[in-house]
């Protein structure tokens, strides 16, 4: 049985190995996944309806333990969710940090759920401003993959004609609240778009998943499965045809290289007893997230391979690169001062977005190039954390704390790092994690051109407050690069062997069966969520795979 | 594809497992702020702060947030939060406990507490204590983790810009609630 070889080993099930794995296992391949930690049960490990004073620390977290936590989804309410275990370092200057989700459907459990599709914009980027190269696609050929994409996990919205993101097919939007009527009037005052936000949440039951009953809190995971992750919509079909094996709790260390320039399969740790194991397969696919499939590549050393299978263009790790999440501008709606309360978060507040809407005529019409995208955030919180900046305690303090509560507006910024020589990933020299798997060693630092778009946010989303009638009270730092969980790049692809990982398919160039289906082969990362792309190009990729294993 | 969820009963029941704080040994009225049925609270015996500041803790909570026409800090339990979160947290203990000492047995005015180093330390932890109580998100009408059947839209339909909502609102937030108790 262990070295029974299946057609396919497939590591990771989050979004791209979800998709892989679907697809695949449609197919008829036979399909064995590894995964590096359990599998959730959303009664148990979904902790989205409780209340603050269900928890321990009513959500703030054991003050002991709230210094490792990584990243802001990692809290009291995903307690024993987020990954701890497996150690990273980071470069002297970087600040990287990096939230794994290592149950089974990763990061897809907890997902933001904004689901906007790369265009030619953002494919042929290059052309229009010089910068770096086009993806060696076209939206034309990637059209009907997020089309599918789509129709499979059900995205909330509507057709919006912007230059900057093309149309998909939706199920009816989210409804504006009043923070988005009266933002949307200060939106249209300074030339900003204002729209509802393309969102994977399901606001009608959509392909045999019930509808989203508007709890909020999805960031803690959703135990109805009314937004797409991989556990309610892609596994159990998957395992249900009976060609998928998911071996959990299991890290991926290298992947095995035959003798014959081919990879022969993948060697892990069994993280419940130490020990290493393999397992064989016709094709790998590695989709464990960008930096981590990265790491996995690098490991893979031999003597064929020196830096790490796959890497004889020496790209692997490099070109990393991330989105800038910060507040750009905080504020009050007075109009809204001492109206009952209305359920403002009822999707974790993704309901409205601000698509780019700079360098579309011109590219070359700002200081920096390309561009980003800002969400609007506010309303009836849980928690009134704006309390701070009312003076004073007793009774007038309590009162306007209440008058206030549906007041509070803030945006967050997405602005994209563009791919420089100084970004990247390798492997630590000396550090390993507990299982004896050299550490992922992270270079990063937010490029000029980002840190320009940073400051054209501020100010925009400044003037769009005050246009508003809001009371404008400041902006936030940018958040350490990592926080997005959007990163990109490590594995590009692209058609020269000599300048990029995969070929225009995800498939390696140096190994022809070994395939890359996560947001490593990503160019860079735009001013949209990966998330959707992700499965757009891993059902591409693993359509492509099907046909390669039919040919032998 | 089989529909994968629970039905809507079965969410109506998660949505019913609340007021479990119970099961936290030591918690009588933060239990019972937590709890829907009334219910008398047992003495509650501090984790970390002496008897004596425990009594001076509960007073400046509920000057802090007082019971008026809703209940106030100490209905909510918010000195037995501070007690377990301090008792927890090292690095604000010596903060606590100085700054109560400095006020035991004055005659604490409104001037004193805004001025007391750690007033604002305070402020924080009675906020916090008292809005993740169900008194607390119930003062402040928290409309979350409820269920809605369809995406709830904002319902001023002929006043898109909500200017009419602002007649008679003082316009801006230069507040200055001074303590007021």
């Amino acid at each position: 049985m262990p070295n029974k070889p299946y057609d396919v080993i497939v590591i990771g099930t989050g979004a791209g190995g979800g998709m892989a794995i679907h697809t695949l296992c449609k197919a008829g391949a036979k399909v064995c996944a590894l995964n590096g930690s359990r599998r959730l049960d959303p009664r148990k490990d979904f902790r989205n309806h409780r209340m603050p004073y269900d928890m321990k620390f009513r959500g703030f977290g054991d003050p002991k333990e709230e210094k490792q936590r990584i990243g802001y989804m990692d809290n009291e309410y995903t307690e024993g969710i987020w990954e701890h275990d497996i150690v990273y370092t980071t470069a002297p200057g970087t600040k990287w940090t990096w939230p794994r989700c290592f149950a089974v459907g990763g990061k897809t459990n907890f997902w933001g759920r904004s689901s906007a599709r790369f265009g030619d914009i953002d494919f042929r980027a290059a052309d229009r401003d010089g910068y770096d190269v086009n993806w060696p696609v076209t939206y034309a050929e990637m059209a009907p993959y997020y089309s599918r994409v789509e129709r499979m996990i059900g995205v909330a919205s509507t057709v919006q004609n912007r230059p900057s993101n093309p149309d998909g097919e939706y199920l009816p939007p989210m409804n504006f609240r009043c923070l988005d009527w009266i933002l949307e009037t200060g939106a249209r005052k300074v030339g900003i778009p204002y729209l509802p936000d393309r969102i994977a949440q399901l606001t009608v039951p959509h392909a045999g998943h019930p509808g989203c009953h508007f709890c909020a809190n999805c960031t803690d995971g959703c135990d109805t499965g009314s937004f797409f992750s991989t556990p309610w919509f892609f596994l159990p079909e998957a395992e249900k045809s009976g060609n998928l094996e998911i071996r959990t709790n299991v890290l991926a260390k290298n992947i095995i290289a035959g003798n014959d320039g081919r990879a022969a399969g993948v060697a892990y740790v069994d993280r419940k007893t130490g020990q290493e194991m393999e397992v064989y397969g016709k094709a790998v696919v590695v989709a464990a997230s960008c930096v981590e499939s990265a790491r996995i590549l690098l490991n893979s050393k031999s003597r064929r391979w020196p830096t790490g299978i796959a890497n004889s263009s020496g790209q692997v790790g490099r070109n990393l690169c991330d989105h800038l999440y910060g507040t750009t501008a905080r504020g009050y709606l007075p109009q809204l001062r001492g109206q009952p309360s209305f359920p403002d978060n009822v999707s974790a507040s993704t309901i409205a977005w601000m698509p780019r809407w700079q360098n579309l005529d011109n590219p070359h019409k700002e200081q920096f190039i390309r561009g980003y995208s800002v969400y609007p955030d506010g309303g009836c919180s849980e928690f009134p954390g704006y309390f701070d900046e009312i003076d004073g305690f007793g009774r007038e303090f309590k009162r306007e704390i209440k008058r206030r509560y549906p007041t509070p507006v803030s945006f967050y910024s997405q602005a994209p790092s563009q791919r420089s020589d100084s970004n990247y990933v390798d492997i630590d020299p000396v550090v390993k994690d507990k299982y004896g798997i050299p550490a992922a060693r992270l270079h990063f630092e937010w490029d000029k051109n980002t840190l320009l778009m940073w400051e054209h946010a501020k100010h925009s989303c400044e003037e769009l407050l005050r246009a508003s009638g809001a009371e404008y009270t400041g902006h936030g730092n940018p958040d350490p690069p990592g926080t997005s969980l959007h990163e990109t790049g490590t594995c590009r692809m692209g058609n020269d062997p000599k300048k990029f990982v995969t070929n225009r398919f995800g498939q390696t160039h140096d190994v022809p069966n070994l395939y890359v289906c996560d947001a490593s082969v990503f160019l860079n990362c735009t001013d949209k969520t990966t998330t959707i792309s992700i499965l757009a190009f891993s059902l591409r990729t693993s359509e492509y795979l099907v046909e390669n294993l039919k040919r032998g | 594809m089989a529909n994968q969820g629970p039905d809507r009963r079965a969410i109506l029941e998660m949505l019913s497992l609340a007021a479990i704080a119970g099961q936290f040994n030591g918690f009588s009225r933060w239990a019972y702020a937590a709890a829907p049925a009334e219910r008398a609270a047992p003495a509650y015996k501090p984790q970390f702060f002496t008897e004596q500041e425990y009594a001076l803790l509960d007073v400046l909570t509920e000057m802090i947030i007082p019971r008026d026409e809703t209940p106030g800090a100490r209905d909510a339990g918010v000195a037995e939060f501070i007690d377990f979160m301090v008792a927890h947290d090292p690095e604000i203990q010596q903060p606590f406990r100085d700054g109560l000492s400095s006020l035991q047995n004055r005659k604490i005015s409104t001037e004193v507490l805004l001025r007391a180093p750690v007033f604002k330390l305070l402020r924080r932890y009675t906020v916090m204590g008292y809005y993740t109580t169900r008194i607390g998100l119930e003062e402040l009408d928290f409309p979350g983790l409820k269920m809605y059947s369809k995406s709830p839209g904002c319902p001023h339909t002929n006043d898109r810009e909500h200017k009419q909502l602002m007649v008679g609102q003082t316009i801006g937030f230069s507040s200055s609630a001074k303590g007021s108790s």
